[in-house]
């Protein structure tokens, strides 16, 4: 068996910062967590329990506060820049507004620790800018100025600014933080490409469970006691997801692979039919607080409603009373009435 | 490819605007040289210049000695307060930063007011006229270097430039203060001559003077055109330079050094003189459609000399034999431009 490299390994770390001069303010102790070559790696927890202070101490930023933080087998912070530089690049969560800065020279800034003393852009710093530029779908953007294109497109100019930057890690701090959904996958899925093709390994936090589960290889869940790894499909098996949000208002929906909103229920309701409709059925009734039965378990002789889809037609069966409906929004704000 | 020769297009461009403006600067100078309180006329001028021997001696000691001097003067004052004011905008991202946001001018303010208000209330009035120029401009520049040599010792420590910021923004008003009360405390004479040395003056420059001037200036420019690929790192901020692989401390402390030589040495010179530092690399920015620094910082070198030539031919009214202090022209001449450029782009959020 081939011993994979740890590209980014974390050894009982201790997150936090100095606060005066003898204590130190941990933000989280005991971490020990890992990623390989060309696995793109999403990083999960609640606001606050310190997914930022992780990825700041990874890449650099400030010092861990005890164990190891490793970097292909080295200390980040025994790097000196320009070294750590060559091997590791970053993308903050700050929107980047710069006046009259391109597209193109933006993406070049990652030349940086491979160009001279001035940054002359030789025509193989060139080629890579626009092969990076390119290779994020920004091509024809290269002489469109930052503050002058939108937030999904400018996240897409920060990666390639890390693409020109050349390393084998890439962190990212909530890339797809203020960006729509299709923005939102679009990125998480370049950056998968990015790791699987050309062999990269990307951290990237999120909040953003279902993009993360359909495209991370591996996962750090960021507890409020520890930091656990899997694959996303171990980890929903297991339940340490479910661990993530201690709250009586969510629970973990194990087949849907999301937290979704407790409802509680009043009221029972049978849905009678087939296809598509139903299921869309159930849901607006739960969201309305309706728990769903099954017709046979009626026996015990609660209240219930009956509800026949036949779409595009819903037919809503009371003890007394039939009535029918063309839309489910009609149907709810029937039954609210209840 | 087309892209790429779209983006040296766009490099020429500016490189087309920056010959245009290195072509202007002498113009400029030479109309400098016209206007004065005393009449010259174009080839009496190209005369005194050139060949000096066949000139009237008195035309050739007002050019020598009076008029290239303060031309000069203006080029070195607007090159060095636009490329100091474009390096302070870019290191503390904020656009409205200038050269004197690290307290430099309050420094030297500090340096003169102790040397003008402090000996002539000790010696009496009449010791004013004694305190010579040097002594005014060595006393500027103890003042601005003890401030720069804070500043250098706060950056080394400080890790957050916003605190740095703050930190300069507070020792400066607490100098001003300082200087405040040994204004409060002097009589009117030595006052006077102090508050005149806060309104700026190219002319009482003399070309002994601007042998160290010079020097200076170049030095603190040099540094500039070293750290212009540090100024485009800084520009994503601090983090985003160091995980690119810049020495962040290292390269703040270039770029103070060179935005404290140049200030301070101006002001030494010349007394505090306002605005242009601020105005002119917007200026810049706009004209070259750049944020590259290997581009604003000529931009900005030229921009500056050619705004503050045409600064001291308006303070020289010509046509009249009085003269408008030159900060006073500096203020009205870049506030409206500045706020030209701020409505014009604030749609696009350009600033």
């Amino acid at each position: 068996m081939i011993l994979e490299e740890k590209i980014i390994a974390l050894n009982n770390a201790t997150i936090g910062y100095k606060a005066k001069t003898h204590s130190v303010n941990v933000v989280k102790s005991g971490i020990s967590v890992y990623a390989l070559k060309g696995e793109l790696v999403a990083l999960i927890g609640g606001n606050g329990v310190g997914k930022s202070t992780l990825l700041r101490t990874i890449a650099g930023f400030q010092p861990s506060m005890g164990g190891d933080v490793l970097i292909r087998g080295k200390q980040v912070n025994a790097y000196r820049e320009k070294e750590l530089a060559l091997i590791m690049s970053f993308v903050s969560t700050e929107i980047i507004r710069v006046p009259n800065l391109s597209v193109f020279d933006l993406v070049s800034l990652g030349r940086y620790p491979h160009t001279n003393w001035f940054g002359k852009l030789l025509d193989e710093d060139r080629a890579i800018v626009e092969e990076a530029i390119k290779s994020v779908g920004l091509k024809g953007y290269e002489n469109r100025m930052v503050n002058c294109i939108s937030d999904g497109e400018r996240q897409k100019a920060m990666i390639a600014r890390t693409l020109a930057q050349n390393t084998d890690v890439i962190v990212l701090d909530e890339p797809t933080a203020f960006l729509d959904l299709s923005n939102k996958y679009e990125i998480v899925h370049i950056l998968h490409e990015l790791a699987s093709e050309k062999g990269k390994t990307i951290l990237f936090s999120t909040h953003d469970l279902t993009t993360a589960i359909a495209e991370s290889d591996r996962i750090w869940v960021m507890l409020n006691d520890s930091v656990k790894q899997g694959s996303p499909e171990d980890l929903i098996l297991n339940g340490d997801f479910a661990s993530l949000f201690h709250s009586e208002h969510l629970f973990f929906d194990q087949e849907k692979g999301d937290f979704r909103i407790r409802k509680q229920t009043k009221q029972k309701a049978i849905v009678r039919g087939q296809g598509l409709a139903v299921d869309w059925t159930i849901k607006a009734l739960e969201r309305n607080g309706f728990e769903i039965i099954d017709s046979d378990t009626t026996s015990d002789g609660a209240a219930y409603v009956t509800i026949d889809v036949v779409y595009p037609e819903w037919t809503v069966i009371d003890q007394e009373q039939t009535a029918k409906f063309g839309s489910l929004l009609s149907v709810c704000r029937y039954l609210k009435g209840f | 490819m087309a892209e790429t020769s779209i983006n040296k297009n766009n490099g020429s461009r500016a490189f087309r605007i920056l010959l245009l403006l290195s072509f202007l600067v002498p113009l400029f100078f030479l109309a400098d040289l016209l206007v004065g309180s005393y009449y010259i006329s174009v080839p009496e001028i190209l005369k005194a210049i050139f060949r000096s021997e066949n000139a009237d001696a008195q035309i050739v000691l007002i050019i020598n000695q009076f008029r290239i001097p303060k031309a000069f003067t203006a080029i070195l004052a607007g090159a060095a307060l636009s490329v100091a004011g474009l390096q302070m905008q870019t290191v503390f991202r904020n656009p409205l930063a200038g050269p004197y946001i690290l307290g430099v001018s309050s420094g030297a303010s500090l340096g003169v007011a102790l040397l003008v208000l402090g000996t002539g209330g000790l010696l009496g009035g009449g010791i004013v006229s004694a305190v010579s120029s040097w002594g005014i401009v060595a006393a500027a520049w103890i003042g601005s270097g003890l401030v720069l040599l804070v500043i250098v010792m706060i950056s080394a420590r400080i890790k957050d430039i916003m605190t740095i910021l703050i930190l300069g923004i507070l020792i400066s008003s607490a100098i001003s203060s300082v200087v405040n009360i040994l204004q409060y405390f002097s009589n009117e004479s030595t006052l006077k001559s102090f508050v005149v040395w806060t309104m700026g003056s190219l002319g009482s420059v003399t070309n002994i003077q601007l042998s160290v001037l010079f020097p200076s200036v170049l030095i603190g420019i040099l540094i500039a055109f070293f750290s212009s690929k540090f100024l485009d790192a800084f520009l994503l901020g601090e983090n985003y330079a160091r995980s690119m692989g810049m020495n962040v401390r290292f390269a703040r402390m270039m770029v103070f050094l060179s935005t404290c030589i140049l200030a301070g040495s101006i002001t030494a010179f010349c007394g505090p003189i306002g605005f242009i530092g601020i105005a002119v690399p917007h200026i810049a920015r706009m004209l070259l459609q750049t944020a590259k620094h290997s581009l604003l910082v000529p931009g900005t070198i030229l921009i500056g000399a050619l705004m503050m030539l045409v600064s001291d031919i308006i303070s020289q009214l010509p046509g009249s034999e009085s003269t408008l202090p030159v900060n006073s022209v500096t203020a009205l001449l870049g506030i409206p431009i500045v706020i030209w450029i701020i409505i014009r782009n604030k749609n696009s959020g350009m600033i």
